[in-house]
């Protein structure tokens, strides 16, 4: 097990690599962020002045060198936006962004993991294609539509829930419902399918053919082996859940990263994003680490090589 | 992270080694299975639908999707008092006809769903080939970046690309592609590892058979069913993204009509006139409701451990 | 079973958890008057909340030429010169100013003023603001002050501007987003790092907490040297998403709302608590169109044509339901300079467009490229769309070529547009030479490629002319030539649209300041 640890933690490192040098291509070759900055009516000469003070008139293989050498110090530039260096305005960001998917997530565990069982143990009845029809709506309504029409009914209808911003718990309820059931029809689905193939197996079919009850069969045997896919499931939404917080933190003026990366790209604010894009992936890569060590520990059956 | 190949994640359930290539017996099943399973039908009935309104819009639109004329802006559906029959479904804001727009955007859902998949299944495919046959460092150095493109959403891919090149049909298919490729890739991969064990396999290596006969009579047949269930589900996941990049105004832009775009358009007049984002709301989740019911029959019908 | 009913009871306990919060937020939520109801304030706080669709760009006001972060900073930092809601110079941090010579200006400043740490407000402030903006060429503003040649400190209270040429616009320039003072002690003893994190100025209200992308909120300053501050506090809200910003009026959690889309005008104004107000902007917008040797639109008759055949009252009327005025040059009133004469006008007459077309020699029509932004100005992409069908009318092909910002702005300025594009130009300056001097040879080169040489000598003239009655006459001779010549098809000045709470009484200003004291509580 530490073996295994250890060689996984050892492949970070290349990944990592591969990630700075796609990040690199994709922010060094976005448009020129100086004609952003300047006005209008600015000369030739100052848009010179500008470029030179941000860098960008280096060859590239320079800019590379310099990015990777003030990578590796934590360094990821100073943001155009804000002229302040990127990597704290993100860190500055994630307390929200942690907020609201905590919430988010806690409720598509809750909704996802009882529904997606049930519709694998009830294959195929009316409930199950009623279940699937619903996560297929649930999946076809992009988020800025549930978040809008969440806002309609229960902010400007009934007057019950704030309707934008951070700040008390009841702020959190709408954008973590958009985001959450956006992330739970993806997870029922995979539940279903994980529980399916729980039912299929041959000790499941020799305890149903002892004449067990089926919910002693499902409880017993089924669940406990169906929850620990469970755990990777969850830790794999962790991408879906970012992709979901780009538009749920726009619609509600949520402080949080998704809504820096949209505004920095929407500048070409090329620091926040590098920086944010690399916050993004390892927190990506850390969670699945620990999702396959969590693993790992709950099923004795894996061996690692 | 190397683990997930091994243990049962999700992206290792859709990989389903398929070993007897009885062809004919099989389609026969799978066709009696489609008209037993009720939602496979439904959603095989209508998605045949839905490619026919693509070939034959410009005979089913009864308006240019693009006219635009602000005296009928936000006309009602025809079942409502102000409705007419002009225009069935009624008009947008700048008084084009939603019907026809619904029409047309059926053609770029398709067009950006297939050209995507296709593209990302070909480089899925190469790059997955390369990765079992050649393992080594090149399979190492394909997998880390497999890895890499995992740990950034793709959203934030399209999101960048998107603002580079500029929003458009062409650079939608083009993000999607190069983005798309990974799990296509990691299927592949294990497919070519598992057929390289097997006796005809190595066989067929005794006696001389090159890699590419060995790719095209032993490997491409027995990925082809999980090629088509990763790519149905993306179809579906490419309709709705492009939808939310519409609404970060980088989606697919006039005079090209998109159902994601419409939409996202439609969410100014939620609270005044309905109609407008209902209409394409409801091909959105038609369409995505029609593939991924397929995806399942298929899925269940080509996969033997699900049976 | 026991699985799913634990798992539904939970579900079940947190639902009626929220519902019960929400039920409890319900009362102050819904009901807006008294006291404002954001997140349990003390009683009897009066507190301002406004909402734009952008954040402020930060601190440093030199580098960025955002209305929205200058409407913050108007109640923060001061200027030399203010001016009043209708546009007229008043005394600001200067109680008197006299010219000297061609090139020198005499301030007089006020000797009661302190910073909000409690530092007087002297001649070094002055200097120190301006020779920063005038020298740095990497600040975004500079080009707007560096005709400033120096500022020489004259005793505590009295400065001398000295420009490199005869200026007409000094006065404006000292009374825009450049010119705020700036505490000159304060930062050179913590560095301009800490004043971007601690800001000071002379202002009415003090700076207290800025959440990026959420709000930022200012208290009263109590030893403010004018009228007492009227409110106790003062939140910028950032709300980008149109429909979430509406939703905050309606609901009364804000009590301005800017940018209210023209199709929810009038859910906001039917709401029992909630009023709307429109009011001219110093935006107008136009129709950049290339003369490049070689285009279509080098030919004067196509480029008649083509604004022939644009319906702009159709625009105004049907596309942004009545927030614009139709216009015929970039130059609004209450800019020194219009040209009334082409304001409020219009030329729409598709069949004259159609016969200039054949005299072009293009009876079969032609086709050329539209540029426009998505996202940028209200209903641009709209509007660009509708000028295609207009073209479309008379025969002119349009290919539609629609960018999201960033792409536009780059490609802008990188002049790789075809034959038209859709602008929104604004004026911070209320002059008519800045609008105008956008047209000029020196400025369009590579770009649109038009050259007047008349225009050239005229705003060359308007430029460095202290002749007031003349200096006026030569601009509109500008505006005249431009009207027939089209570097720009204007199409008309637009509107901007507000959502207010009924408990506010509010004017909006031409300027889209928020200036916090002449917004009263009824």
């Amino acid at each position: 097990m530490g073996k295994y640890i250890y060689r996984t933690v050892l492949q970070i490192v290349p990944v990592l690599f591969i990630i700075s040098l796609i990040v690199f291509i994709l922010v060094h070759v976005t448009g020129d962020p100086v004609n952003l900055m300047l006005p209008d009516t600015a000369t030739p000469e100052e848009r010179e002045i500008l470029t030179a003070a941000l860098g960008l008139d280096q060859p590239l293989y320079i800019q590379y060198g310099l990015y990777m050498k003030n990578l590796l110090s934590g360094d990821f530039g100073t943001s155009f936006r804000y002229n302040e260096s990127a990597l704290p305005i993100v860190l500055e960001r994630l307390p929200a962004s942690f907020e609201l998917a905590g919430a988010a997530m806690l409720i598509a565990v809750v909704l996802a993991v009882p529904l997606g069982i049930l519709s694998a143990v009830k294959r195929n009845s009316l409930l199950d294609l009623i279940l699937s029809s619903i996560s297929v709506l649930g999946k076809a309504m992009p988020n800025f539509w549930v978040g809008i029409m969440l806002i309609l009914l229960f902010s400007v209808s009934l007057g019950m829930l704030p309707v934008s911003g951070r700040g008390t718990l009841q702020h959190l309820v709408l954008p973590a419902i958009t985001l959450g059931t956006g992330v739970s029809v993806e997870m029922m689905r995979l539940i279903r399918s994980s529980m399916l193939e729980i039912l299929g197996q041959d000790y499941i079919r020799t305890a149903r053919s002892k004449g067990l009850w089926e919910t002693v069969v499902i409880n017993k045997h089924a669940l406990r082996n169906a929850l620990i896919p469970v755990v990777t499931i969850t830790a794999l939404q962790l991408t879906n859940l970012v992709s979901g917080a780009l538009v749920t933190e726009t619609v509600f003026a949520w402080p949080g990263m998704g809504q820096l990366l949209v505004q920095a790209v929407y500048t070409h604010d090329m620091a926040i994003v590098q920086a944010a894009v690399f916050v993004i992936a390892l927190m990506v890569i850390f969670v699945n680490l620990a999702s396959d060590i969590v693993y790992g520990l709950l099923d004795p059956r894996i061996k690692y090589r | 992270m190397s683990v997930s190949a091994e243990t049962s994640s999700p992206a290792a359930l859709a990989v389903a080694p398929q070993a007897s290539p009885r062809k004919q017996e099989r389609l026969k099943r799978g066709l009696r299975k489609l008209v037993r399973s009720k939602t496979g039908l439904i959603g095989a009935v209508l998605l045949l639908l839905i490619v026919g309104v693509a070939l034959f819009a410009p005979w089913i639109a009864p308006h240019s999707p693009g006219k635009t004329n602000v005296s009928v802006k936000l006309l009602p559906p025809m079942w409502m008092s102000e409705g007419t029959a002009m225009y069935p479904l009624g008009t947008d804001n700048l008084g084009r006809d939603l019907l026809s727009r619904l029409v047309y955007g059926s053609r770029v859902s398709l067009i950006v769903g297939l050209c995507s998949v296709a593209l990302s299944g070909l480089i899925g495919l190469v790059l997955g080939l390369l990765s079992g046959f050649y393992g080594g460092w090149i399979d190492h150095l394909i997998m880390r970046v497999v890895d890499a493109f995992l740990a950034i959403p793709t959203i934030l891919f399209m999101l960048l690309i998107m603002s580079i090149l500029g929003p458009g049909l062409g650079t939608l298919i083009f993000v999607i592609g190069i983005t798309g490729w990974v799990s296509y890739a990691r299927m592949v991969r294990s497919e070519v590892l598992s057929i390289r064990e097997r006796d005809y396999v190595r066989s067929s290596r005794a006696v001389g058979a090159r890699n590419l006969r060995i790719l095209f009579v032993h490997i491409l047949p027995n990925v082809f069913s999980s090629f088509i269930v990763i790519s149905t589900l993306n179809v579906a996941g490419v309709i709705i993204s492009e939808a939310s990049l519409s609404f970060m105004g980088l989606g697919i832009q006039p005079p090209d009509v998109s159902w994601g775009g419409m939409l996202s358009e439609g969410r100014q007049y939620l609270a005044t006139s309905w109609w407008v984002a209902t209409f394409p709301g409801i091909a959105i989740t038609i369409t995505v409701l029609a593939i991924i019911f397929l995806g399942d029959w298929l899925r269940d019908t080509l996969d033997p451990k699900l049976k | 079973m026991k699985f799913f009913i634990k798992a539904n009871a939970v579900v079940l306990i947190l639902t009626l958890i929220l519902a019960g919060c929400g039920g409890k937020e319900a009362g102050s939520g819904a009901a807006p008057g008294g006291s404002n109801s954001t997140n349990g304030e003390p009683a009897g706080e009066k507190t301002l909340t406004i909402a734009q669709g952008n954040d402020i760009m930060g601190f440093d006001i030199h580098n960025h030429s955002n209305t929205p972060t200058e409407a913050v900073h108007i109640n923060l930092f001061e200027y030399l010169v203010k001016k009043d809601k209708d546009m007229n110079r008043v005394p600001g941090l200067a109680l008197s100013w006299e010219k000297l010579d061609d090139l020198t200006w005499r301030f007089q400043l006020r000797d009661d003023v302190k910073f909000h740490n409690g530092d007087p407000f002297t001649s070094a402030d002055v200097k120190y603001t301006l020779d920063r903006v005038r020298a740095d060429k990497t600040l975004v503003d500079n080009s707007a002050y560096k005709l400033i040649e120096s500022v020489n400190i004259i005793d505590d209270h009295t400065v001398d501007i000295v420009t490199s040429v005869p200026d007409p616009i000094l006065l404006n320039r000292l009374s825009r987003l450049g010119s705020g003072v700036l505490p000159s002690k304060y930062i050179e003893e913590n560095g301009f790092d800490y004043f971007l994190k601690n800001p000071i100025g002379t202002g009415p209200y003090k700076f207290s907490n800025w959440i990026r992308d959420d709000r930022i909120e200012l208290v009263k300053n109590s030893d403010y040297y004018g009228d007492e501050p009227k409110w106790d506090k003062l939140v910028f809200r950032a709300i980008p998403e149109d429909s979430t910003r509406v939703a905050e009026v309606l609901t009364g959690n804000v009590d301005i709302a800017m940018n209210i889309p023209p199709e929810d005008m009038e859910r906001i104004e039917s709401n029992d608590t909630t009023h709307t107000i429109q009011f001219a902007s110093q935006r107008v917008m136009n129709l950049i169109v290339r003369h490049t040797e070689g285009r279509v639109t080098a030919d004067p008759k196509v480029r008649e044509a083509i604004d022939l055949a644009i319906d702009k009252q159709a625009l105004v009327d049907g596309i942004v339901e009545g927030a614009g005025v139709v216009t015929r040059t970039g130059v609004g009133p209450g800019n020194f300079g219009a040209q009334p004469d082409l304001y409020e006008a219009a030329l729409y007459d598709p069949e004259k467009a159609k016969q200039l077309l054949a005299e072009a020699g293009y009876p079969d029509g032609l086709t050329l490229t539209l540029s426009s932004p998505t996202g940028r100005y209200m209903k641009d992409k709209d509007i660009a769309q509708a000028i295609a069908a207009n073209l479309e009318e008379v025969g002119i092909k349009v290919n539609l070529e629609i960018l999201e910002w960033s792409k536009f702005s780059e490609k802008n300025k990188s002049n790789s547009f075809d034959e038209l594009y859709l602008f929104g130009n604004g004026n911070s300056m209320f002059d008519a030479y800045l609008p105008l001097s956008n047209n000029s040879a020196q400025n369009v080169v590579g770009s649109i490629d038009y050259n007047n040489p008349r225009v050239e000598e005229l705003l060359s003239l308007a430029e460095k002319n202290l002749n007031e009655p003349e200096r006026e006459q030569q601009l509109q001779e500008v505006q005249n030539i431009l009207a027939e010549d089209r570097p720009r098809i204007y199409l008309f000045q637009t509107k901007s649209n507000y959502g207010v709470n009924d408990r506010i009484e509010y004017q909006p200003r031409l300027d889209e300041m928020f200036i916090a004291d002449e917004i009263l509580l009824k």
